[in-house]
This record gives structure tokens, C-alpha cells and sequence, in this order.
């Protein structure tokens, strides 16, 4: 037998869709498996919440389940899971902005400025912060396509196509975006990754 | 082509994101929840048509019914707490 009949055969995603559609959890396991490092890294970019990021997931997969019966299972998943996972994250960060930021500085205040404190430093390696930080000051439009361009090697014309806007609009947000981008971190870059600096000069 | 400001960006961004993993108890929490729900998935149409509750014979004596009904059910469709 040669050796490649020998390798198990890989179900594609639309047969996978189909089954889930027959209701098999088998299948939303397997989907789950292959693509939930996609949709938490995702998540995650947006957020800068690994947490929120785990949760969002939970319920991006949760929703595929749910609206099994709506998915066309002849066209690719992916675009479904970016699609869901950045409509969620949008949701996440937008209702943090409005409930949670005035109690957390008041939290903060409280604690005596618990984001001072040594234990809290240690925390969070500092060069990865100022990453984060960086990131989390876009607006949310150009984070969205920063993060699906960078972290997920799309195309402007498949970023279009998931936040079903103009591939301009695409290009234009990228841009300002990658300038934001580029003025928080270009000063620090000599500092925090020396190892990627050196790959670079 | 991707210039080298772009590039150091892109390694950076995806450092940053690849520090942290997905949970690994995800798969179990989600398989979980899903059999739940599908357990609750009530079909109302099934209540609905039966003929105990389309009888003409009395307007009065369908909300007894009813409600037994869903009692008897109640532990089929998983429904967590009883219509009393």
C-alpha cells in the first residue's frame, strides 16, 4: 500500500459544516480544533484581553453551532469565523469603553494606583505592554484591519470582503493605522526587541 | 513589496499575539455547552399541533392540559425547572 493511502484522509471544512448542520458535535469539535487559534488570535489583537479573547471564542463557536442552518457549507468558513470574531471583539471593546473604564481607574484610585505597584509590573512584561498599549489606542475600524492584515496575513480585497467595506476604505484605514502604529512603537523598537532590530539593520 | 518598517511590525504584532494561547479546557466547555443547548432546543410547533390542545370541546380545559403536559415532558426536553 503506498504511503500516502495510508494517511488519514482530512475532512474539509464544508463536510464538517454539513454534519454540524445534522446536528454533530463531532464536527464542531473538529472545527473548533482547527481553527480556534485564528479566532482567539483575532480576538485577542483586538482586545488585548486574553481572557476576554478565550470568551469571545467560546462564543464565536457557540454562535457557529447555533446558526449552523444559516452557513452556506459550499463557501469557505473563514471568512465567517474573522467576520463573527471581529463583530464580537468590537462589541466587547466598545461596551468595556462605556461601563468599565470609570470603575476600574476608580478601583485603581482606591487600591492606591495598584497599576504602580511592583506586583503589577512584574505582571506584565514591560515591552509587550508598550505592544499592547500601542495597538489598543487605535480607533476600533483601524485596529480591526491593522490586526487581520498583520496578524493574519489577508489580503486588502479579503479584509474587504469580511468587514464588507470598500477595499479604499480597506487601504486608507491600513494606512493610518500602520503610521499610528509605527510613531508608538518606532522610538521603542531599538529598545524592547534588540533580537528583532538586528534581523532588520 | 512589504518594506522593512512593515516587516518589523508584522514579526512584532505576531510575537505579541503568540505569547498567549487559547485556554485547554476550551474544547470541553464549548462541546458542554453546545449538547445543552441543543437538549433545550424545544420545537414550540410541537406543543403546539398536538391534539390535546386544538380540542373544541370546552375553551376552559386547555390550560390544565397544557401545563400538564409540559411536566410530563419537562425531563425529555431537559427543561431545568417545572411549570407547577
Amino acid at each position: 500500500m503506498p504511503k500516502g493511502a495510508e494517511e488519514k484522509r482530512v475532512i474539509s471544512d464544508s463536510e464538517l459544516a454539513l454534519s454540524l448542520q445534522a446536528g454533530s458535535l463531532e464536527a464542531l469539535g473538529v472545527l473548533y480544533d482547527r481553527h480556534r487559534g485564528l479566532v482567539f488570535r483575532t480576538a485577542l489583537a483586538i482586545t488585548g484581553d486574553a481572557e476576554a479573547a478565550a470568551d469571545l471564542m467560546h462564543d464565536v463557536f457557540l454562535r457557529l453551532h447555533r446558526f449552523a442552518a444559516h452557513i452556506d457549507p459550499q463557501r469557505p468558513l473563514e471568512p465567517w469565523l474573522y467576520r463573527m470574531t471581529t463583530n464580537l471583539s468590537y462589541t466587547w471593546v466598545k461596551r468595556r469603553q462605556r461601563w468599565f473604564h470609570p470603575f476600574e481607574d476608580m478601583a485603581d484610585w482606591l487600591a492606591g494606583t495598584r497599576k504602580d505597584t511592583p506586583a503589577y509590573q512584574a505582571e506584565m512584561d514591560d515591552s509587550w505592554r508598550q505592544v499592547q498599549q500601542a495597538v489598543s489606542s487605535l480607533p476600533l475600524p483601524h485596529r480591526g484591519v491593522v490586526v487581520l492584515y498583520y496578524v493574519n496575513d489577508l489580503s486588502l480585497q479579503e479584509i474587504s470582503e469580511i468587514l464588507d467595506i470598500p477595499v479604499g476604505t480597506v487601504k486608507s484605514r491600513l494606512h493610518y493605522g500602520r503610521q499610528a502604529l509605527k510613531q508608538s512603537l518606532g522610538l521603542l523598537a531599538g529598545e524592547i526587541f534588540p533580537e528583532l532590530q538586528y534581523e532588520f539593520t | 513589496m512589504e518594506n522593512k518598517s512593515d516587516a518589523l511590525l508584522r514579526k512584532m504584532l505576531k510575537k505579541w499575539v503568540n505569547r498567549q494561547h487559547p485556554p485547554d479546557n476550551g474544547r470541553a466547555r464549548l462541546l458542554w455547552e453546545a449538547a445543552h443547548i441543543s437538549r433545550n432546543n424545544i420545537d414550540l410547533t410541537v406543543i403546539l399541533f398536538r391534539p390535546q390542545f386544538i380540542s373544541s370541546s370546552s375553551s376552559n380545559d386547555w390550560p390544565p392540559k397544557f401545563f400538564s403536559w409540559i411536566n410530563e415532558n419537562s425531563i425529555q426536553f431537559g427543561i431545568q425547572a417545572r411549570i407547577i
